[in-house]
């Protein structure tokens, strides 16, 4: 057993002709928010997918809390969280069942399904809304609820597939203060973003382009290294330098 | 166990709140089953008759009367030019055109055999086939109203001991079409619930990625398939008695045989539905797709099941392309127990079928469900 949270070695990912995700490497540590920038059609998602065990990789070795995702899949799922750029929750439940539903597959009883719902109602402010339909409410809590649903069951290792897309600043602030906490609850994060303002809080950043990653530092060290002074300019610089081949 | 309790509660929480759904199972048989009970009939009715009389005889006017008292026939008119018979015909303003020949009860006392011509409209093969039928009757009625009455056909008759038919219908003895329609539209509904609805109702989760969320949690691709099939096998259940009793109350028809067979039938009719709906599911990636699929299916089962186009009348190579479809052997089944009350074990073959195909199906889907799904 490593002391890394997600390990990945040569991982790859091909479908047909064409190499989505093309031999990457990376460690990621227990605790960290890591975060997995590039243009769309990158491989970001793909990467995700597999480690999440919806897809199977082509070859190379990646071990999610130190399970193989070869093999062991369906325990990787009991370990972790997963929240996607499409919306997760039913729509047409009311949080409350919402909750409900998400508990119940994952495995908790009624009376830790009832607790778990005073918990986050109280915790994300819903006590009007707990018996609203989902639909009802305004995305940045959706989005927040979703990430709550998602680790209902108290997972290590939490992806979030851009999760704040088309929410405004407001709620995408409060998005990242939920996930600070997590992290400071020794949660190991796995984002992507097109944000770059949102990449300046993760603690370390990958950047992919055409399947492979093109830098892997923390935000400060690669804005000092590129000489810029945010972001957002090294992000276009990488992309824009090494896309002219 | 626990985790397939969770999702038929959250399937029948969203059945219940979504309106289309409830109109589907509790308003959609009751309209089909008024609709099609009075639409689709192959009684028919209202025959207008044109006629040309050229001998204007007795006989010949009997013949005339003969058909303009007879319910299925409209008397339209007498014309005694032919081409204005035609062009009644050719303008649609009659469907049958009787001509009745010169010298016809002279010929016919005579023992001559006069040919009384009959033009139909055949744009509709089947009506035009029922029509000659009924003109037949007519005509074999008032034979026999005469052979005792003229002299040569009488010796005839006495020679020839001629052999009436006389049918007795049996199980539907007024030959009404909707005995007929009733068990077919309850066999649709169920199949258009168990497998459209279901097929649907997995790939909207696709659309909304409810359904990627659920495949990164523990539960399986089983579970997942159980969970969707227990709330539409049971809103196929209750549309099958929402049938029975619009059936009964609208029309009178109510089964025969045993209930109990019959939701047995629907059960295993039903599997191959439901794993021809997840397959379905599988194969399309919006709700618009599996739509489509969906009704490809449909449409095949039912054109190919007996319930419009009797199999009898389909050529060989149709005959036998329906021994493939398991909505033939339900629409046999429900039938006999519907209108003869055919017990069970008079059955077993056509139930047996159904199971080969609902398991191999299921199967089948299984298999790809599996793979495909996440």
């Amino acid at each position: 057993m490593n002391e890394f949270a997600v390990s990945v070695k040569d991982l790859t990912r091909t479908f047909g002709d064409f190499t989505a995700v093309d031999h990457i490497s990376f460690n990621v540590a227990r605790g960290e928010i890591f975060g997995f920038l590039g243009a769309n059609g990158a491989g970001k998602t793909t990467t995700i997918r597999m480690l999440c065990g919806l897809l199977m990789p082509s070859s190379g070795m990646a071990r999610v809390a130190g399970l193989d995702v070869y093999s062991a899949y369906e325990q990787i799922k009991q370990r972790i969280g997963y929240m996607s750029q499409k919306f997760s929750l039913y729509e047409d439940l009311t949080v409350r069942e919402n909750i409900e539903f998400y508990g119940g597959i994952y495995g908790l009883n009624r009376r830790q399904i009832r607790q778990k719902t005073a918990e986050l109602v109280q915790y994300l402010g819903l006590e009007k809304q707990v018996d609203q339909l989902t639909r009802s409410l305004p995305l940045g809590w959706k989005q927040r609820m979703a990430l709550s649903a998602a680790i209902l069951h108290d997972p290590d290792i939490i992806f979030l597939d851009e999760p704040t897309s088309g929410v405004d600043p407001v709620s995408r602030r409060n998005f990242w203060l939920l996930i600070y906490e997590l992290a400071d609850r020794g949660k190991t994060i796995f984002v992507t973003t097109h944000y770059m303002d949102e990449a300046e809080y993760c603690h370390r950043l990958s950047i992919m382009k055409d399947g492979r990653i093109v830098e892997l530092d923390e935000p400060r060290r690669l804005k000092e290294r590129y000489g810029r002074e945010t972001m957002q300019e090294v992000f276009m610089e990488i992309v824009n330098r090494k896309g002219e081949q | 166990m626990k985790r397939i309790y969770y999702l038929v509660r959250k399937e029948f929480r969203q059945i219940l709140r979504e309106p289309a759904y409830i109109g589907i199972l509790f308003i959609m048989p009751v309209v089909q089953i008024i609709l099609l009970g009075y639409a689709i009939t192959t009684d028919v009715k209202n025959i207008k008759v044109g006629i040309v009389d050229l001998d204007q005889s007795p006989m010949s006017e009997r013949l005339v009367e003969a058909y303009t008292r007879n319910n299925s026939f409209i008397y339209y008119g007498s014309t005694d030019d032919e081409r204005v018979l035609i062009r009644w015909l050719d303008d649609g303003r009659i469907s049958l055109g009787m001509v009745i020949p010169l010298h016809f009860q002279r010929d016919l006392i005579n023992g001559r055999q006069p040919d009384v011509q009959m033009v139909l409209d055949g744009v509709d093969g089947n009506s035009a086939g029922v029509v000659a039928a009924y003109a037949a009757q007519v005509t074999v009625a008032l034979q026999k109203e005469w052979l005792p009455k003229v002299p040569p056909l009488q010796k005839k008759a006495a020679a020839l001991h001629i052999t009436t038919i006389e049918p007795r219908m049996w199980y539907n003895p007024d030959l009404k079409s909707v005995n007929n329609i009733v068990p077919g539209i309850i066999a649709t509904l169920l199949t258009m619930v168990t497998l459209l609805v279901t097929a649907m109702s997995i790939v909207r989760e696709k659309e909304l990625g409810t359904l990627e969320q659920l495949m990164v949690t523990p539960l399986r691709k089983g579970e997942l398939m159980i969970g969707k099939i227990i709330p539409f096998e049971i809103a196929g259940f209750l549309l099958v008695n929402v049938s029975i009793l619009a059936a009964g109350w609208i029309f009178g028809i109510w089964i025969v045989g045993s209930v109990w067979t019959l939701y047995l039938m629907s059960l295993i009719f039903s599997l191959s539905t439901l794993g021809v709906g997840i397959l379905t599911s599988t194969m399309a990636r919006t709700q618009q797709q599996a739509m489509f699929i969906a009704w490809f299916f449909m449409v095949f089962s039912l054109l190919l099941s007996g319930f419009f186009i009797p199999i009898k009348n389909m050529p060989d190579i149709i005959q036998g392309l329906t021994y493939l479809n398991p909505m033939r052997y339900f629409m046999v089944v429900i039938r006999e127990i519907y209108l003869k009350g055919t017990p069970l074990e008079f059955l077993w073959k056509e139930g047996v079928a159904m199971l080969t195909f609902g398991v191999a199906s299921f199967v089948l889907a299984t298999v790809r469900f599996s793979k495909r799904i996440g």
